[in-house]
């Protein structure tokens, strides 16, 4: 981790340290937990949300969240696994929530100056701002045509490389049910990707 | 016979032979298996090149400027008590008794003797005894409606 790589090796206090402290009394050792794990939450919260506020607020929502029940904390398992799973099933509830005002519309300027399956091809650069909101973007309009649980397993699965076991002790649904989901976010992913496809094509035509 | 002659007279005989426009049977069942077949290809590779595409795009995890900060306010916050919000949690909390309370009262003011009947027992001197109007209801009725009595003097 890096930020517990910036400490000095005297200073290097675990996650479970930490939680035990904080637990204890000691309120502002939280900040030093936030610290180590907010680039991460906020990676994850980008992958669900487009807009910078709503991943903002998940992220908010996150941490507010895991001091309620940081005394809820038992300590068998490790405090990353325990803190992910509480974050991927505050993402879901955020895109439950959002659901009902949805932002991803298959727009038509997705379509405007090149194809969209030569997009694929090309993945700009990190010095390529630009081209990296354009192209994610495109993904977060692909994936927001799915439901949210598959959605969820998806990303998990396909974008982290996490197997299924894992995936069922981060949400903590049964093995068969993320099975059935992830099965059934690529069927919805396909689906998608053939609308765009037909939809590329009558433009072009 | 010239060559050129058996051309010609080869390209009239073609031209005379009759166009056979039947198509195999099931030809365009076949055509259409084909192109459904290709479809397909074409739709699954675009499905993987976007998995791939998605998966090789670099996450955003740059964090807003003092946003453990702004957590650490949001939890102080939490943490320092709300008179107002206690209040409100009590009141929430009191509905259901008081709704219980209420249905209770009712069904006791229900089983009580009528008006009507109270009157008519006030006709009969055998019956008007002091058990017959019970005092609890009465006092019940009187301490419900004295805010009602009071709007009624005001105005």
């Amino acid at each position: 981790m890096q930020a517990t790589k910036n400490f000095s090796e005297t200073d290097v206090r675990t996650d479970e340290e930490l939680v035990r402290i904080v637990v204890g009394g000691d309120v502002d050792c939280f900040e030093e937990l936030i610290t180590r794990y907010q680039p991460r939450v906020f990676g994850m919260a980008r992958k669900y949300f487009r807009n910078e506020s709503d991943a903002e607020d998940v992220v908010q929502t996150i941490f507010t969240k895991t001091f309620q029940k940081l005394s809820s904390y038992k300590g068998t398992a490790p405090f990353e696994h325990w803190f992910m799973r509480l974050s991927v099933n505050a993402c879901y509830d955020a895109l439950r929530r959002k659901r009902n005002r949805p932002e991803h519309t298959i727009s038509d300027t997705l379509f405007d100056d090149e194809s969209w399956q030569d997009r694929l091809g090309n993945i700009p650069d990190a010095s390529d701002r630009e081209g990296l909101e354009e192209a994610r973007e495109l993904v977060y309009t692909v994936l927001g045509q799915i439901s949210d649980r598959a959605r969820i397993v998806l990303t998990l699965q396909e974008l982290e490389g996490r197997t299924i076991k894992e995936i069922t002790e981060i949400t903590g649904w049964s093995e068969s049910l993320v099975k059935v989901q992830a099965f059934r976010a690529r069927k919805e992913m396909r689906a998608a990707v053939e609308r765009f496809l037909s939809r590329e094509k009558r433009i072009v035509t | 016979m010239t060559a050129n002659e058996i051309e010609k007279k080869l390209l009239k005989l073609a031209k005379a032979v009759q166009n056979d426009n039947r198509a195999p049977v099931n030809f365009s069942a076949q055509v259409m298996t084909r192109v459904r077949e290709q479809h397909a290809l074409e739709t699954s590779s675009a499905d993987e090149r976007f998995l791939k595409f998605a998966r090789n795009l670099s996450g955003n995890e740059h964090v807003p400027y003092a946003f453990e900060k702004r957590i650490m306010a949001r939890i102080r916050e939490l943490l320092t008590p709300d008179p107002l919000a206690f209040w409100s949690r009590m009141l929430w909390r009191a509905v259901a008794p008081c709704f219980g309370v209420m249905i209770l009262a009712a069904l006791f003011s229900a089983k009580e003797p009528t008006a009507a009947f109270i009157d008519q027992a006030a006709f009969d001197p055998a019956e008007t005894t002091i058990e017959t109007v019970d005092p609890e209801s009465t006092d019940f009725e009187t301490v419900m409606l004295a805010s009602f009595d009071d709007l009624e003097y005001t105005w």
